[in-house]
């Protein structure tokens, strides 16, 4: 009898703090009415009623995923909050610590940010309870990556990037093939099989170097498929995907796709292919122990932190038949608006002075190394591939990024280990394609 | 109130804190994740999960990924706990005799075991990726130059359990040394005056006298082992592919790195968290029949 008096004692204990710890996430019902939310953590009510407090006292948090501009972007913020007094604090987490879970985590535990980043529609889908739409702003006529969904603007782009096949201008030059030359699968083809052939004088190890082991599997899975998804199209062209996404194979354009993979794992080298990382992949091309490397700008900062300064460029994917006159430009990430947020008038104003100022400007261009977005940025990027981007981004012409807009793992998980597999020689071609057309076909 | 209830109440008092930091992290946690597996949960904040009852258990078992991911585990987890027990007792053997240098062997033994796993992982890959190829180089043996021994499935299957092994079994030797030194040395006199041998002594004596050891390290050994999730992601991160039934899988993606991966990279939280529900049932079934069947070996004195 008094074991259980002392039991439930015990037990009233932990019900009292359990509850008094679980009073502030009462308020899980979805709603952007504002008198319907009870918030105990400030006095005003949440919801889209922000004109109640004025823009110097609202503090903006942006929860972001580049762990490499964290440090500028905190500057840049910074001197935002020099110019116009409202503070702007950045988080960061990825690289290593991902970050779609941290950023659950954080909704989780109600340390809400304003703004917060999605990559395509898969994020889209997750977060959309979550998102509010961008209307009338200024940035939105200077760019034509922001994120739409059904012609309603949610996403800022952060920056473009792309890849294609990037080349070492003078090996090239040395072996007598003429980059301006290499857009279709016959012309790569005739170009490899030179460039082969004068290993020893050129000094490579192999004419490409490619990944497509474990550590790498975004690079098979998401970009080199991309090429399946949109080489030769028209840019915005989604026909591929939406019949990928309904579990439809494009059969021809799989069996020319194969053909490219085929060509390039047959041009690598063996131990960077099958178990390389990052690293050893894009410390083949930095070494000069390659011609070529199916990486995209991002790789700049590596080359610049490794003292690699010789001159370089890209050249289009010949992921397909027929002649390819361009590489994938996109936006791999959008700033986007928290519907809760009690900052949104400030936040909004965040993004477009990063757009729309010269300050702004000189901070993704000249600071973080970014090629933006948007039409109205005169400064060029220093790094050379990012440059060599910029130039292709003028040019007006680009294939599409696609790849993040596939179910959730689809390319990473699903599809990549098929590559894996055909990269050792464990499977053929026609098998290839086989169980790419299969795992495509149970999307259904 | 009597001296009796006083001192339960203290008892109860001070047995509070733990109890309540046990019941929010742990057993709380535990039931909400429970209740998630049988719905469409998303962990986004506010979206209120929908009721889906077993659909998420009937997805597991028509996963080829994961029937596959059960038996490698099963496979890692029977040679890990055969390959560490094995080497640390033979250690613990060896610096319990009279040998110079055997605190240097002791603390040497043991200190792998204070890496951390990814840490040790990374190290690993690089002596699979780096050194090995540079030795047979040296040695002028083509074979292990061109060895890539992270793209064979089974190769790394146990240079995992390798990596594993020289991270735990210090460790465990610890505990055998223990057991060791407490075997009555007056039973081993009385046997060598009776003639018994060293095998026969290995056998009848020193062997059941630490069984109680054995329940230990093997209880120790076997759930560290299914539950392995570091050493993989910095070692293998899943890899090299292999085909299992017509289909292409991930020969080490054993199944944390599988319930991780399905949660978080495809996305499913619920489905990852049903996976993880059947996984806690299987490893408590499992430790506790061996535990049981352990107990039953030893003796008392």
């Amino acid at each position: 009898m008094k074991k259980l008096f002392a039991l439930l004692l015990t037990l009233l204990l932990v019900i009292g703090l359990f509850a008094g710890c679980t009073t502030t996430d009462t308020d899980t019902t979805d709603t952007t009415d504002s008198d319907a939310v009870m918030d105990d953590e400030t006095d005003d009510s949440a919801g889209d009623d922000t004109a109640d407090v004025p823009m110097k006292d609202q503090e903006v948090v942006i929860y972001q995923n580049k762990v490499e501009i964290h440090e500028q972007l905190s500057a840049f913020a910074a001197e935002y909050e020099a110019a116009t007094g409202v503070k702007v604090t950045v988080k960061t987490s990825g690289g290593d610590s991902p970050y779609a879970e941290n950023l659950k985590a954080e909704f989780q535990s109600d340390r809400q940010p304003d703004i917060f980043v999605i990559e395509g529609m898969g994020g889209y889908n997750t977060w959309a309870s979550k998102l509010t739409p961008f209307e009338n702003e200024e940035w939105m006529d200077l760019t034509a990556l922001e994120f739409v969904v059904d012609g309603t603007t949610y996403g800022f782009p952060v920056a473009v990037e792309g890849w294609g096949m990037a080349y070492n201008v003078d090996m090239l030059k040395k072996a007598g093939v003429d980059p301006a030359s290499l857009t279709s699968q016959e012309a790569y083809e005739a170009a490899f099989e030179k460039i082969d052939s004068m290993k020893d004088e050129l000094g490579i190890k192999s004419v490409v170097a490619m990944a497509a082991g474990p550590d790498m599997r975004w690079v098979t899975g998401l970009h080199n498929f991309n090429g399946y998804l949109s080489a030769g199209l028209e840019f915005g062209d989604t026909t591929v995907l939406d019949k990928l996404n309904m579990g439809e194979a494009d059969m021809q354009r799989l069996t020319e796709y194969a053909d490219w993979v085929e060509l390039l794992f047959n041009y690598s080298d063996r131990a960077v292919l099958l178990t390389g990382n990052y690293d050893a992949q894009v410390g083949q091309f930095g070494t000069q122990q390659s011609a070529f490397i199916h990486q995209g700008n991002w790789i700049d900062p590596w080359m610049i932190s490794n003292g690699v300064d010789f001159p370089m460029a890209f050249a289009p994917h010949a992921s397909v038949k027929g002649e390819l006159t361009t590489i994938f430009i996109g936006a791999p990430s959008f700033y986007v608006l928290n519907n809760e947020s009690e900052n949104m008038d400030a936040a909004k104003a965040f993004l477009n002075y990063m757009a729309t100022n010269e300050a702004g400007h000189n901070y993704m261009v000249k600071e973080a190394q970014m090629v933006p977005a948007f039409t109205n940025v005169t400064l060029k990027p220093d790094a050379p591939l990012s440059a060599n981007l910029a130039e292709w981004v003028a040019k007006g012409k680009a294939y599409t990024w696609l790849q993040n807009d596939m179910p959730d793992g689809f390319g990473m998980g699903t599809i990549a280990p098929i590559y894996e597999s055909f990269a050792k020689g464990d499977i053929t071609k026609e098998e290839f394609i086989n169980l790419i057309k299969d795992k495509i076909e149970e999307l259904k | 109130m009597n001296r009796y209830t006083k001192d339960k109440l203290i008892f109860w008092l001070f047995l509070a804190p733990a109890l309540l930091s046990f019941l929010l992290v742990v057993i709380v946690p535990f039931f909400m994740g429970l209740y998630y597996s049988f719905t469409d949960w998303t962990a986004v904040a506010g979206e209120t999960p929908n009721f889906l009852g077993f659909a998420n258990y009937a997805n597991m078992f028509s996963d080829i990924a994961f029937r596959y991911s059960f038996l490698r585990t099963f496979l890692f987890t029977l040679l890990s706990v055969i390959s560490i027990n094995f080497i640390s007792l033979t250690f613990a053997f060896l610096v319990t005799r009279e040998i110079k240098f055997k605190n240097f062997y002791r603390a040497g033994f043991f200190i792998p075991n204070l890496i951390g796993g990814l840490v040790l992982g990374y190290i690993w890959q690089f002596i699979f990726k780096s050194v090995v190829p540079a030795i047979g180089g040296l040695l002028g043996i083509d074979f292990i130059e061109q060895l890539l021994i992270l793209a064979e499935p089974n190769l790394t299957l146990f240079g995992l359990i390798f990596a594993f092994t020289w991270q735990y079994a210090g460790y465990i030797m610890m505990i055998y040394i223990a057991a060791l030194l407490n075997v009555p040395q007056e039973l081993l006199e009385a046997s060598e005056i009776d003639g018994a041998n060293f095998l026969q002594k290995l056998w009848n004596i020193t062997i059941p006298m630490i069984a109680q050891a054995f329940t230990i390290t093997s209880f120790l050994t076997l759930v560290n082992s299914f539950k392995q999730y570091d050493i993989i992601i910095a070692l293998t991160n899943g890899g090299p592919a292999d085909i299992y039934q017509d289909h292409i899988v991930n020969s080490t993606e054993l199944l944390a790195v599988h319930i991780y991966n399905v949660a978080f990279k495809y996305n499913n939280m619920a489905e990852g968290q049903a996976r993880a529900i059947v996984f806690f049932i299987v490893l408590s079934f499992v430790s506790i029949g061996q535990v049981y069947f352990s107990k039953k070996r030893e003796v008392e004195m």
